[in-house]
C-alpha cells in the first residue's frame, strides 16, 4: 500500500488563486462554486485552474498515462480532486494525509488490518462463479461470457462499507481521536462506522437527515444499539447532502479530538485517496482469485456506481491494465430525460462539493439538484473525483440503469442464484442485460456484488408483485 | 409381527409418546392383543381421540428387536450407521412407506461421503458460495468484560457462523442436501422451517441448483420472523403457512413427502427425525468444528477448552461439538432456552426438563406432559422453540460427556444487547443464549481459558424483537433516544 510521491512536481511558490470566495454565512453547502460560465462539452482549459495543475498536463503528455500519479500531491486527478475546505480543515486533513502515509509502509498496522479485515470482516470473500446467470446469458448458439461475482455481500455488516470504516477506526485510534463522526443517508454506513466504533471502544456519533430518520427507523435503532448517538439533521432539506455539510461543521469545531470516516471516495483530499486503498483489497483479491481460478485476468469489471467507493475499490488493480475493461453504472431513477435520476457522470456538470472538484448534479444557478433513486446508497448529487478524471481520459466507462431495470435484476439473481443482492448491486446486475450480448464466447466477467439486499426487501415487495 | 422398525403416523397429526415403562401398560388398555415380550418396547403413535375411544385405524406397532442397551462410545459410530441409534436413542419410527425412501437416502448418503467428486463440489459451493470458511474470531472486549479484578479470565473466541450466506449455520447443510437430493434425481425440496433460517437457506441452494422449493412454516412463527418469509418469496420458494408452530409444520412436512415420494425430497434442517437425517445433518454440519480445529491450531498451537452452542434441536452444536467428542479434555457445554423460567411451563429445556420418548421418528427427550401429549415450547428465539433434540445429544447427556444448561428470554436479550455493544456484532437471538451463559461461566474457568462460542447466526432478523421489548421496556434505549 505504499505510495510515492511524484517526484518531478514542480510546486509553486506563487499564491494560488481562492477556488472559491468563502463566506461566513454557510449555507446547506459551505463550499459551493459559483456556476462557471461555460458548459462541460466546450471546456478545454477550464478558467479556474491553478499553475501546477496546468504544469501536470504538460508533464501528462511527455509520459505515458500508466505511470502517471493518482492523485498527484495536491490531491489531484488531472483537474478534479483537490481541497476545498474552509482553513481549519486544513491541518486535519494534512495530519490526516501523512499518518495514512507512514501508516502505510508500517508493518505492525498492515498486520493488524489484515488480521481484524480476516476475522471479524470475514475476508476474502470470494470470486463465485454465477454458473445459473451465466446459463441465462448464453446466446442460442450456446455463445456467452463467463460471470463471476466478487461476494462483497458476505462481509461482516453486509457491504463493502466495512472495509474502509475498520481501516478508518484503526487509523483514528492510532491518531489517538477517542471521538468518531459520520453522515449517513439510508443507515448502511452509519451502522458499519457504529459497528466499528463499538468493536474499537470509540465514542460515535452519526449525523443523519431527519426525514431519512422517519423512513429508516430500524437503522436507527441499530446504531443506537450498538452504542452510537443518532444526531438529527433538520436543515436543507433534511437528506443525506445536508447530513454530510453538518457532520463537516461538527469537525470543523472538534477537530482535535475527532475523526470523520467519511463513507466514499468523494470529500477532500486525502479521502477520496484513502478510501480508494482500503477498499483496493477488493481488487487485489480479485486478481489472486482470477489467477487461481482460470489463470488470467478478468476481461471486464462491473461496478455500481454511487459515490464510487466499491466501484474504485475493484478498478483501482486493474487501472493499468489495459486489456481489462472497467464500466461503472449509475442510477438512471425515473429516467434520464424525466430529471429524477442520480446519474452524475452521464448528466452531471464540473464543479464543487463537499470539498472537492467533480462532477455533479447542478442547475443552470449552481444549484445541487436533489437527486432520486430507488437505492438509498447511489442516491448522491456528486461522485468521486477519480471517477470523473477515468471518464475523462476514456479509461473507465460510465452507463446508468433505471430502478425498474434494477428490480427486475435483484429479482433475477435471487431466482437464479439464491443471492439477494442489495439494490444498488442491482444496477451493476441490470446492465448485463446491455452488455452480456455484445461480449465474445468465453469473456470473463467480474461484477462486484457489493452487499446483500436483506435491507431492500420490502422496497422490492411494494414494487414487484410476489 | 414384522421385524423391521415400523410405526403409524396417523394423518391428523397429533403425536402421543409415551415413556419407559408406561408403553406397555398404556397399550394393554389400548390395544385387543397383549403387547410384546420385555425384551422390546413397544410405541405407538396414535391420536389423542383415537386413544381414548379405542385403537382405530392402528396398522401396526413399532418393535425393537433388542433390548435397551447403552453402547460404549467407541461403538457407537459402527452402530449408528447400521441402525441410527445412539445408545437408545434415535432409530426409524416411520411408517412403512417412508422405510424404502430412507434406505434409498442412507445408501445415497453413504455413496456421497465416499465419492470426490461430490465433496469436491461441496467444498467449493461451501467456499464460493457459503463463504467457508468462517473465521474463529478473538472477541477482544468481551474477553476483558469477563476479566475478573486480577485481570484474569478465560479467552472468549467466536466461531462467526454468522457470515455464512444466508446469514446463519443452516446452509452449510441445505446446499449439501440439495446436492444430494439433484444427484438422487428429485425435483422438488419440501422443507419445514421455524425461524425461517432454514428455509431461507433452503431457497437459496434451491435457487441456485434449479429445484422447485416449498417450505412450511407455523403460522405463529411466520408472524414473530416475516422478514424470513419476505426472503424466502424472493428466492423463489413457495412458502404454504400451517396453523400452530414448528412442530406442527415439521409433521405437515412429512405429510407432503409421504405423499410424493418419487419427486420430493424432505430436506431436514435439524438433527431430528428418523435415520439417516440426524447423522447427515451432523455429518454437514461437523464442518464447523473441523475448521475450528484447525484454526484453534493456527491461533494458539492447541484445542479449545471449553466449547459452548446454542440448543434449539441441536444441530449447530453438534457440528460444533461432533469433532471433539473424543477428545476428554475438551468440555461441551449446550444451553438451551429457559424462555419465561423453567418453572413457567414456558421454555424449550428439552434436556433440562424433558422425558423420553418418540417424537418424529427418533428416540429422544422431548418436553411431554403426563399423558405424553407434545407441551408447546417457548422462547424469545423461534429457532430454539423445538419440544425435541437431537437424539445423538440426549446421548450426549446420558453417558455425561456433554453439559447442558438454560439460559431465559431476559438473559438473551441482555446478552445481545452486550455483544453489540462490546464486538459491534449482532448475534441471533438464538445465539445470545449461548452467549447469555457466558456470565456464569466465565468467573469459573481458569486464566487464559480457550472458551469457542457458536456464534450460529447474525441477529438482523431479531432487530424488530429486540426493538419490541425495547419500546415495552421503559428503562431501555428509549430513555437514551
Amino acid at each position: 500500500m505504499a505510495l510515492s510521491t511524484n517526484p518531478t512536481c514542480r510546486t509553486s511558490t506563487s499564491a494560488l488563486p481562492k477556488p472559491y470566495r468563502f463566506s461566513s454565512n454557510l449555507s446547506h453547502l459551505p463550499f459551493k462554486l459559483q456556476k462557471f460560465p461555460f458548459r462541460p462539452s466546450a471546456i478545454k482549459t477550464p478558467s479556474i485552474f491553478c499553475t501546477i495543475a496546468r504544469e501536470m498536463e504538460e508533464e501528462k503528455k511527455e509520459r505515458e498515462p500508466a505511470v502517471f500519479q493518482r492523485p498527484d500531491s495536491f490531491g489531484r486527478f488531472g483537474k478534479f480532486g483537490g481541497k476545498y475546505v474552509p482553513e481549519t480543515l486544513m491541518y486535519a486533513l494534512t495530519e490526516l494525509e501523512s499518518a495514512f502515509r507512514s501508516l502505510s509502509g508500517d508493518q505492525d498496522f498492515q498486520k493488524e488490518l489484515d488480521g481484524i479485515l480476516k476475522d471479524y470482516v470475514g475476508r476474502e470473500s470470494p470470486l463465485y462463479f454465477a454458473e445459473r446467470l451465466t446459463m441465462h446469458y448464453k446466446r442460442p448458439n450456446g455463445e456467452g461470457p463467463d460471470i463471476y461475482l466478487k461476494r462483497e455481500d458476505l462481509n461482516h455488516t453486509g457491504a463493502h462499507k466495512i472495509n474502509n470504516a475498520v481501516a478508518q477506526a484503526l487509523l483514528a485510534k492510532r491518531l489517538g481521536k477517542k471521538r468518531i463522526i459520520a453522515e449517513t443517508g439510508a443507515g448502511q454506513h452509519g451502522v458499519a462506522t457504529a459497528t466499528v466504533c463499538a468493536r474499537f471502544g470509540l465514542q460515535c456519533v452519526v449525523y443523519m437527515g431527519a426525514q431519512d430518520m422517519e423512513r429508516q427507523a430500524l437503522n436507527v435503532f441499530r446504531m443506537r444499539l450498538l452504542g452510537a448517538e443518532v444526531r438529527a439533521v433538520h436543515s436543507g432539506t433534511a437528506t443525506l447532502k445536508d447530513a454530510t455539510s453538518e457532520a463537516i461543521r461538527d469537525w470543523v469545531t472538534n477537530v482535535e479530538s475527532t475523526h470523520y470516516i467519511l463513507g466514499s471516495v468523494a470529500g477532500p483530499h486525502p479521502y477520496p485517496m484513502m478510501v480508494r486503498e482500503f477498499h483496493a483489497v477488493i481488487g487485489k483479491e480479485t486478481r489472486k482469485q482470477a489467477l487461481e481460478k482460470w489463470g488470467g485476468k478478468p476481461d471486464v469489471l462491473v461496478a455500481c456506481v454511487g459515490g464510487g467507493s466499491n466501484a474504485m475499490g475493484l478498478f483501482h488493480e486493474f487501472v493499468d491494465d489495459k486489456d481489462v475493461r472497467m464500466i461503472g453504472v449509475e442510477a438512471a431513477g425515473f429516467g434520464l430525460d424525466s430529471g429524477k435520476h442520480a446519474a452524475t457522470l452521464t448528466k452531471g456538470e464540473v464543479g464543487v462539493l463537499h470539498g472537492a472538484m467533480s462532477y455533479l448534479l447542478q442547475d443552470e444557478d449552481g444549484q445541487i439538484i436533489e437527486p432520486h433513486s430507488i437505492s438509498a446508497g447511489l442516491d448522491y448529487p456528486g461522485v468521486g473525483p477519480e471517477h470523473s478524471f477515468l471518464k475523462d481520459i476514456g479509461r473507465a466507462e460510465y452507463y446508468s440503469c433505471t430502478d425498474e431495470e434494477a428490480l427486475e435484476a435483484f429479482k433475477r439473481l435471487s431466482r437464479l442464484e439464491g443471492i439477494i443482492p442489495a439494490l444498488e448491486t442491482s444496477h451493476a446486475l441490470a446492465f448485463l442485460e446491455k452488455l452480456c450480448p455484445t461480449l465474445p464466447n468465453g469473456a470473463k466477467l467480474v461484477l462486484n456484488c457489493s452487499g446483500r439486499g436483506d435491507k431492500d426487501v420490502h422496497t422490492a415487495i411494494k414494487h414487484l408483485q410476489l | 409381527m414384522a421385524c423391521s422398525l415400523q410405526t403409524v403416523f396417523l394423518p391428523r397429526g397429533k403425536f402421543t409418546t409415551f415413556s419407559g415403562n408406561e408403553f406397555p401398560r398404556k397399550m394393554s388398555h389400548a390395544l385387543p392383543f397383549p403387547a410384546e415380550s420385555s425384551g422390546a418396547i413397544v410405541c405407538t403413535m396414535v391420536s389423542h381421540e383415537t386413544l381414548t375411544r379405542g385403537v382405530v385405524g392402528l396398522d401396526s406397532l413399532i418393535t425393537r428387536r433388542s433390548p435397551i442397551k447403552r453402547l460404549p462410545l467407541e461403538t457407537e459410530k459402527k452402530e449408528e450407521v447400521c441402525s441410527g441409534k445412539f445408545g437408545k436413542y434415535g432409530g426409524k419410527y416411520v411408517p412403512e412407506i417412508l422405510m424404502t425412501c430412507l434406505k434409498e437416502l442412507e445408501s445415497e448418503f453413504n455413496l456421497v461421503l465416499h465419492d470426490a467428486e461430490f465433496q469436491a463440489e461441496l467444498a467449493t459451493a461451501l467456499k464460493d458460495y457459503v463463504g467457508r470458511e468462517t473465521p474463529l474470531y478473538f472477541a477482544q472486549r468481551l474477553t476483558n468484560h469477563y476479566k475478573n479484578s486480577n485481570g484474569e479470565g478465560p479467552e472468549i473466541y467466536l466461531k462467526r457462523e454468522d457470515l455464512n450466506h444466508g446469514g446463519a449455520y443452516k446452509i452449510n447443510n441445505a446446499i449439501a442436501q440439495a446436492m444430494l437430493a439433484k444427484r438422487m434425481g428429485r425435483k422438488t425440496i419440501v422443507a419445514a422451517t421455524g425461524a425461517g433460517q432454514h428455509g431461507v437457506a433452503t431457497a437459496a441452494a434451491c435457487a441456485k441448483l434449479d429445484l422447485e422449493c416449498i417450505i412450511l412454516m407455523g403460522s405463529l412463527d411466520m408472524e414473530r420472523q416475516s422478514s424470513n418469509v419476505t426472503l424466502m418469496k424472493h428466492l423463489g420458494a413457495q412458502v404454504k403457512f400451517v396453523d400452530g408452530n414448528f412442530k406442527d409444520a415439521n409433521s405437515q412436512a412429512f405429510r407432503e413427502w409421504a405423499g410424493n415420494l418419487e419427486s420430493y425430497y424432505f430436506l431436514s434442517g435439524s438433527a431430528v427425525g428418523p435415520h439417516p437425517c440426524p447423522s447427515m445433518v451432523r455429518e454437514f454440519q461437523s464442518v464447523i468444528g473441523k475448521e475450528t480445529r484447525k484454526q484453534a491450531m493456527e491461533k494458539w498451537g492447541g484445542k479449545p477448552d471449553v466449547l459452548v452452542a446454542c440448543v434449539g434441536s441441536g444441530s449447530n452444536a453438534l457440528g460444533l461439538f461432533h469433532e471433539f467428542v473424543k477428545d476428554e479434555d475438551v468440555r461441551l457445554i449446550g444451553v438451551e432456552a429457559a424462555g419465561l423460567g423453567l418453572d413457567s411451563g414456558r421454555h424449550s429445556a428439552t434436556l433440562a426438563r424433558g422425558e423420553v420418548g418418540v417424537y418424529h421418528g427418533a428416540m429422544s427427550y422431548l418436553l411431554q406432559d403426563e399423558e405424553g401429549q407434545i407441551i408447546g415450547p417457548h422462547s424469545i428465539a423461534v429457532g430454539l422453540e423445538d419440544p425435541g433434540v437431537s437424539p445423538e445429544l440426549s446421548f450426549l447427556k446420558d453417558t455425561r460427556r456433554a453439559e447442558f444448561y438454560t439460559a431465559t428470554d431476559q438473559e438473551a436479550l441482555d446478552a445481545f444487547q452486550r455483544v453489540c455493544r462490546l464486538e459491534g456484532i449482532f448475534p441471533a437471538l438464538e445465539a445470545s443464549h449461548a452467549l447469555a451463559f457466558l456470565e456464569k461461566l466465565c468467573p469459573s474457568l481458569p486464566n487464559g481459558a480457550k472458551v469457542v462460542v457458536n456464534c450460529s447466526g447474525r441477529g438482523d432478523k431479531d432487530a424488530t424483537t429486540a426493538f419490541i421489548c425495547k419500546l415495552q421496556d421503559s428503562n431501555g434505549l428509549v430513555a437514551n433516544a
